[in-house]
């Protein structure tokens, strides 16, 4: 693997933020950013059927994470919080960051709009889907 | 008031700790010196340069450190008998050993956490990733030793 897709939503404010702190931070692999709203994205993650609901992230090799895991591998991907990532996906700590994680991302335009009100019609608030399934991942 | 004369045997105190002090301090630098290259050699496989210079610089500090401490620490208030000497004696050595002790186990975690900070870099990635867009054979790592009994699937619609 040499290199990273972070697919992030540029409607909300939160993971414009984020993908600011993915962008200046240290990485260990180069990461490239790209709104899920954007032809680009559309044209070549096109079969990922989470794109735009969910954060997703693809290698260039072709492999998809989806939703925790692809957070997990925002964090992977960064220097200052590697370590953090594998603490993360122990088995104590992963069912807790993936609930984290998935409040985070369900309800990310209510926090943006908390961070930043002008959202008052919540016309940037996002409601995904309800995916139905197990939101278990594997472990290494 | 004569201090001396008072406490006759402050000075071979001072003198037998100041041996003490110096010697064990010289000691285990050069251990931590010697044993310390071979952890920091692993880390910096590729610049061998650098690990001399991190280890030096980590034994430079020890040594400031260790010196430093044992000076502030070796005024002691008298000892009038050849008992109290040997208890001022001891107290003061404790009081070294114990600081030394814990600068050596910081300087072991401080290798350690270098040591980890250079293997961090090859890790894979701690998650299996849930789907693969094009098909073809794993290459960057290997296949999963089991299929995912549990993966993230597809959304119906």
């Amino acid at each position: 693997m040499r290199r990273l897709t972070v697919l992030y939503d540029d409607r909300c404010a939160l993971c414009v933020r984020c993908r600011d702190m993915l962008a200046t931070s240290e990485t260990f692999l180069p990461l490239e950013l790209l709104p899920t709203s954007s032809n680009e994205a559309r044209h070549r993650y096109g079969a990922v059927p989470w794109l735009g609901e969910e954060l997703v992230v693809a290698s260039d090799e072709g492999d998809i994470w989806v939703g925790p895991a692809a957070f997990l591998m925002c964090l992977w991907a960064m220097r200052e919080t590697r370590e953090w990532a594998y603490r993360l996906s122990t088995p104590a700590l992963a069912p807790l960051a993936e609930r984290v994680f998935a409040a985070l991302s369900a309800n990310r335009g209510r926090i943006a709009a908390f961070m930043q009100p002008r959202c008052e019609d919540e016309s940037c608030d996002v409601h995904p889907a309800p995916i139905e399934h197990a939101r278990r991942w594997t472990y290494r | 008031m004569n201090l001396e004369a008072n406490s006759p045997y402050l000075v071979p105190v001072y003198a037998a700790y100041g041996v003490v002090a110096i010697g064990l301090t010289i000691w285990l630098a050069r251990i931590l010196f010697k044993n310390g290259a071979v952890f920091l050699q692993d880390v910096f496989k590729d610049q061998p340069q650098m690990a001399e210079a991190v280890n030096r610089l980590l034994v430079v500090g020890f040594y400031l450190f260790n010196l430093g401490y044992a000076a502030l620490i070796m005024k002691a208030r008298g000892a009038t008998t050849s008992v109290e000497a040997v208890e001022v004696l001891a107290w003061k050595l404790g009081a070294l050993l114990v600081s030394l002790g814990c600068m050596h186990f910081f300087n072991l975690y401080l290798f350690y956490r270098i040591r980890r900070r250079g293997q961090m870099a090859v890790l894979p990635p701690p998650v299996h990733p849930q789907m693969r867009l094009y098909p073809g054979p794993y290459v960057a790592h290997a296949a999963p030793e089991q299929a995912p009994a549990n993966v993230y699937a597809a959304p119906a619609g």
